[in-house]
């Protein structure tokens, strides 16, 4: 009989975060999002995928209704790209949850890629991910503020020469 | 029967100290005791637990964790639980209450009795360091005081209660159990308090010369003060000599060997209990005491036995050293002379070409040892010349030279210029090519030696 961590990660955790995304169609619903049962299960999947992918473990429904209730008012967001944009953010979410070395909580960090993915981004999840959470990353880990230090980083790549080398 | 216990379906003894409340459910589904479905209630509890520990652990802040962060989080709430189960007579009643409480009500008196448990190991830890041995050994005390009170200082049962934090560098004469967290140091404290109380029976110095007689330099040794003076002990009582003394006699390790020659080690385990009896009478041992000597014992026996088969009983039962009263010889290597001349006369003997020019110049200018010894490091002279030069030193200066640069081990030569290491060499060299007796002669001077350089 196996009593390890890895006995926390099956299905009774699966089950459990799938109820609670599925609550949240009754928020979700006025802003003409809803998910099936099977989305909210991908969901879950693609939340369990980045987890195992950044060697992390998370319990309940976890952000997913968190990320959900943030940025279903976006104006960024249609149904057609509503689910895709969700497993993004996922796989986004956890990644810079260890790239900011657990320095932010979940609901800073959801809120600082809402105002980024809906105000300098404009609805691009490459924008997001690739500059703008990479920025915050970068901040955190050498200690400064979340928005501090953009002509650091502008100087930074300045010394890079034009095939990107230093 | 006088004992009448119930009978039990777990055995304690298949059940891991470390690992208590794992190898339990092990243990209790493997009997049937549990079914898979109160199995599976249990996992989810514990579940449960580690998402409100890890919550915790995060401020609130963060619903997910890294796994190792989380194994070490699971970790500490199966040994916090574990710690209660223990205190059930028995594991099936553990079981039991496995079955009848909840796991959170099962982790809240696991964390009640940590916290009891790290209370009275205070002060024990306390009353230890305020009756501690007077001892050199640098282990005993950097561990005892500086360790334990680092544990302390780190240990934290919230979230990790299962770390010892410290290595507990010096050893007791008991084998530990494979225990961790606060019951670890518990349980070393507990050892080193029996330890103490025994060792300080005796005085301070009479310890200290039967440690010296064990090695003279056992203050920097990773080596248990208990086991020597118990069984310097206990041979004292077998052969007769004042055991308040510690002080055998070589006769004593003769009558010693007669004594256990030929026995086995439940024969030589009866006698050395024997013993144990009669020093109770002499000195004053508490009741648990007595119980901590007895349970010595069987290691003490294993020990005789294989001294006896070997011909080393003087290296379990051992004779007292007193270094005071070594002879000492001083040797002065004398003063150093200006840098300025000094460097005249070593760049005149470097530029000489011939070893009669540069002995000359030695002679004519070198006039204390110190001198002379910078000139064989500096002047880079070749192999036979040193040897030559050595051949014009008289046995003490020679015996000087062999103290100050021994033999580097392969090791040292990392930290040796070379020069240092061509003159040890030459040292050893010089040395090899001379008569024995004149050679062991020299040697010992070295090992009484005492250098001054001024």
């Amino acid at each position: 009989m196996a009593f390890e961590l890895s006995l926390f990660s099956g299905a009774l955790v699966e089950k459990q975060a799938v109820n609670e995304v599925m609550k949240c169609n009754d928020l979700t619903v006025k802003f003409g999002f809803v998910l099936t049962e099977a989305q909210a299960l991908a969901l879950v999947e693609t939340r369990s995928f980045a987890l195992k992918e950044n060697g992390r473990i998370e319990f309940g429904g976890g952000v997913i209704d968190k990320i959900i209730k943030e940025f279903c008012n976006s104006p960024y967001l249609s149904r057609h790209n509503y689910e895709e944009t969700l497993h993004e953010l996922l796989e986004t979410f956890y990644y810079y949850k260890n790239e900011t070395l657990d320095l932010m909580g979940d609901d800073d960090l959801i809120k600082y890629m809402k105002n980024a993915f809906n105000g300098i981004c404009q609805g691009s999840l490459e924008l997001l991910s690739g500059r703008e959470l990479y920025k915050l990353a970068r901040n955190l880990r050498y200690g400064y503020a979340p928005d501090y230090a953009d002509h650091a980083i502008q100087l930074d790549a300045e010394e890079e020469d034009e095939y990107g080398r230093y | 029967m006088a004992d009448i216990d119930k009978i039990c379906r777990i055995k304690r003894e298949t059940l891991s100290s470390e690992y208590y409340f794992k190898s339990l459910l092990e243990q209790a589904y493997m009997w049937g005791m549990l079914s898979d479905a109160q199995l599976e209630k249990i996992q989810f509890d514990c579940l449960s637990l580690l998402a409100k520990q890890t919550e915790r652990y995060n401020s609130g802040g963060s619903s997910s964790i890294r796994v190792e962060g989380a194994q070490s989080l699971l970790t500490s709430i199966m040994f916090t639980v574990g710690v209660w189960l223990k205190t059930y007579p028995n594991p099936d009643e553990a079981v039991a209450a496995i079955q009848k409480e909840s796991m959170y009500a099962l982790y809240q008196a696991g964390h009640k009795r940590i916290d009891g448990l790290i209370k009275s190991t205070k002060i024990l830890h306390s009353s230890i360091i305020g009756n501690l041995l007077q001892t050199e050994n640098v282990f005993y005390r950097s561990t005892i005081v500086d360790g334990i009170k680092g544990f302390f200082k780190l240990y934290y049962p919230e979230f990790a209660a299962q770390e010892i934090h410290i290595t507990a560098d010096y050893p007791v004469h008991h084998p530990m159990e494979r225990l961790v967290g606060i019951e670890f140091i518990q349980k070393y404290l507990e050892c080193i308090y029996y330890e103490n109380l025994f060792c300080a029976q005796f005085s301070a110095e009479d310890v200290h010369h039967l440690l010296c007689g064990y090695d003279e330099d056992y203050e920097e040794l990773l080596v248990n003060i208990y086991e020597p003076v118990l069984s310097a002990a206990i041979g004292c009582i077998l052969s007769g000599r004042d055991v308040h003394r510690l002080e055998m006699a070589p006769s004593s390790i003769q009558i010693l060997n007669d004594l256990f020659r030929g026995k086995r080690r439940t024969e030589i385990e009866g006698i050395l209990r024997e013993a144990v009896s009669q020093l109770s009478g002499l000195l004053k041992l508490t009741e648990p005491l007595k119980r901590y000597l007895r349970v010595s014992l069987p290691q003490i026996a294993a020990v005789i036995e294989n001294a006896v088969l070997l011909q080393t009983l003087d290296r379990v039962f051992i004779l007292p050293k007193y270094p005071e009263n070594n002879r000492q010889l001083i040797f002065s290597f004398g003063e150093k002379m200006k840098d300025e001349k000094y460097r005249k006369v070593l760049e005149e003997i470097r530029q000489c070409r011939y070893l009669t020019d540069k002995k000359a110049l030695i002679k004519g200018g070198i006039h204390s040892l110190v001198d002379l010894e910078d000139i064989l490091l500096d002047a880079e002279l070749r192999e036979e010349e040193i040897l030559s030069i050595f051949r014009e030193l008289n046995p003490a200066e020679i015996a000087a030279l062999v103290k100050k640069h021994p033999m580097p081990s392969a090791l040292d030569q990392y930290e040796l210029r070379e020069s240092q290491i061509v003159l040890g060499q030459c040292l050893q060299k010089f040395l090899a090519a001379l008569p024995a007796k004149r050679r062991d002669l020299i040697k010992q001077a070295a090992a009484m030696l005492d250098c001054i350089e001024i």
